[in-house]
């Protein structure tokens, strides 16, 4: 793939005169995982020279054990289940919801008027700032992990619905209704999939939103779950624990992640830009 | 190269046909006034004016696309009796392809609004992409092809709902010189063979020579009917139609009707800056 990094490096011109192991050691992504391999084994050594105590900081060996053990005995396989449940849920209504409302707002100028007031007060309202309220109506369960979870997502999607339809090519309406298209089908088959790209920027902040929002919701609340896992760890001084569970939610971020790069991609075939 | 349709369609009439709209300041504008002018059936007429001169609003509102704000439009039979809406289609300037779907999905949307089933679909959109010699790019998205080739899909997607009346706004408009004249040609034999009423709305008096049985002449905005010319060069026309003396003749003629109007519309641009 040539991007600006190929323009911009002098790397290659050195590749030349560098053979055999050295050559694919400097190679960008080899790096990458080599710059990680040190770091750990640095940790490891700072750690086990100075003698420190576990509990202010643990050993990368002593956390990989701790998050082997987690993982086989000790229900963290149950926590993650949960906790992803818990996002993906509240993310879907926000997904469904959202977009419909983003229609609606930018199809109907009243809709909008009506709509535009509250998002414009909830938007920028740091939703953790919710939780107390939620909790007197709903209680700490289920019901509650899924409205804190939908809550984040829900207005980078509605947000995001709304501009990408504004941004829609009048002339694409046009061949549609000449095509014979009516409202709904100009909604459903040219409205929506222009709006796609847009919806799915939307749909990286307001996931990025949810995880952040369930599991501390979690910490808050919560008695099952990676957030609630978290916290008890802390609570008793298991810092190998702490490690291990920080660890599962930073791989949870990475696989997310590059989901969301390919699905970019993907999208990218037919964007004009 | 393709079928008539079951048809030649509908003589077409505006009568006194006018549009005013609030421009951006509030002001009314007339964008058109009392244009009358009869299409005449199984006939290619071009509608040739100045830029902004309201043309293609004449095309959209013939469609049924826009609403005139005076006067009506008409669609008569053989013996001159109102007769309903024919089939129509419409080529764009922009050429408003849907940059999400695959080129054979473009050709076949229209097919798709009508609920004709997905084999069907394939093999009339396929059928209509042979007779625009896009053969073997049916599975491509538009951005990966030219403008000249891009136009050919919209052709194509007009082409396979079968009009009786074809539209083309400006088809070349949006194409460099090259790529103008030798789709100019294929144009001029796809009506020859269809034998379906078309209307063009060019800028180039070239084009409408070349393709036209009638070419009617517009005023500076607020559009109205300047001349409508009879053009009765021999058929098929090609780029060698254009040495024929009758070709000349018929230029200048055109020319001179629109010179006086293309300043004046130069005039009204530079008073309104």
């Amino acid at each position: 793939m040539r991007n600006s990094h190929d323009i911009l490096s002098f790397d290659s011109e050195v590749d030349h005169q560098n053979a055999g192991i050295w050559r694919r050691m400097s190679e960008p992504h080899v790096l990458a995982w080599i710059a990680v391999a040190l770091v750990l084994l640095f940790w490891e050594g700072v750690v086990f020279a100075l003698d420190l105590n576990p509990i202010y900081l643990p050993r990368p060996t002593g956390i990989l054990l701790a998050l082997g053990t987690m993982l086989s005995s000790g229900g963290l396989v149950v926590d993650l289940a949960i906790t992803l449940g818990r996002i993906f849920g509240g993310f879907a209504i926000a997904l469904v919801l959202g977009t419909a409302l983003g229609v609606w707002m930018a199809t109907s100028e009243r809709a909008n008027a009506v709509a535009d007031n509250f998002i414009a007060a909830l938007y920028p309202l740091p939703k953790v700032t919710l939780i107390p309220l939620l909790i007197i109506w709903l209680g700490t369960g289920g019901p509650f992990m899924l409205t804190i979870s939908a809550l984040g997502a829900f207005f980078p999607i509605v947000i995001s619905t709304v501009l990408g339809i504004r941004q829609c090519d009048p002339g694409m309406i046009l061949a549609a209704r000449d095509l014979g298209a009516s409202r709904r089908h100009i909604v459903r088959m040219v409205l929506l999939p222009s709006a796609v790209p847009s919806i799915f920027a939307g749909v990286r902040l307001g996931l990025g939103v949810s995880i952040i929002l369930v599991v501390a919701a979690e910490m808050v609340v919560g008695k099952v779950g990676l957030g609630a896992r978290l916290y008890l760890a802390g609570q008793v001084l298991e810092t190998e624990q702490v490690f291990a569970v920080l660890i599962v939610l930073a791989l949870l971020g990475i696989i997310i992640t590059k989901l969301q790069d390919a699905i970019d991609r993907r999208l990218s075939k037919w964007q004009t830009s | 190269m393709i079928q008539a349709a079951s048809g030649l369609g509908a003589t077409i009439t505006c009568e006194r046909v006018g549009l005013t709209y609030s421009g951006k300041t509030g002001t009314p504008v007339q964008a058109l006034q009392d244009v009358t002018v009869r299409i005449a059936r199984g006939k290619v007429t071009a509608i040739i004016g100045p830029s902004g001169c309201g043309k293609s609003t004449l095309l959209l509102i013939v469609r049924g696309l826009l609403r005139p704000s005076a006067g009506r439009v008409q669609f008569l039979d053989e013996a001159g009796r109102p007769t309903a809406v024919p089939r129509m289609a419409t080529v764009w300037q922009s050429f408003n392809l849907f940059p999400w779907r695959t080129v054979i999905d473009n050709v076949a949307f229209g097919l798709e609004l009508k609920g004709i089933n997905r084999d069907e679909r394939r093999d009339k959109a396929t059928h209509a992409l042979t007779r625009v010699d896009l053969s073997g790019f049916e599975r491509k998205y538009p951005r990966q092809l030219s403008g000249g080739m891009r136009q050919r899909v919209g052709l194509a997607r007009a082409l396979v709902m079968e009009p009786e009346v074809l539209l083309l706004d400006e088809p070349f408009g949006a194409l460099d010189a090259q790529t103008r004249l030798v789709l100019q040609e294929q144009l001029a034999s796809v009506v020859e063979r269809a034998g379906t009423t078309a209307i063009l709305v060019t800028h180039s008096i070239e084009e409408a020579i070349l393709l036209a049985d009638t070419v009617v002449v517009m005023t500076a905005r607020p559009g109205r009917i300047a001349a409508e010319i009879a053009i009765e060069l021999p058929r098929p026309r090609s780029l060698a139609t254009t040495h024929l003396s009758g070709y000349r003749a018929a230029f200048d003629q055109i020319y001179n009707l629109l010179r006086d109007e293309v300043v004046k519309a130069m005039v009204a641009e530079a008073g309104t800056v």
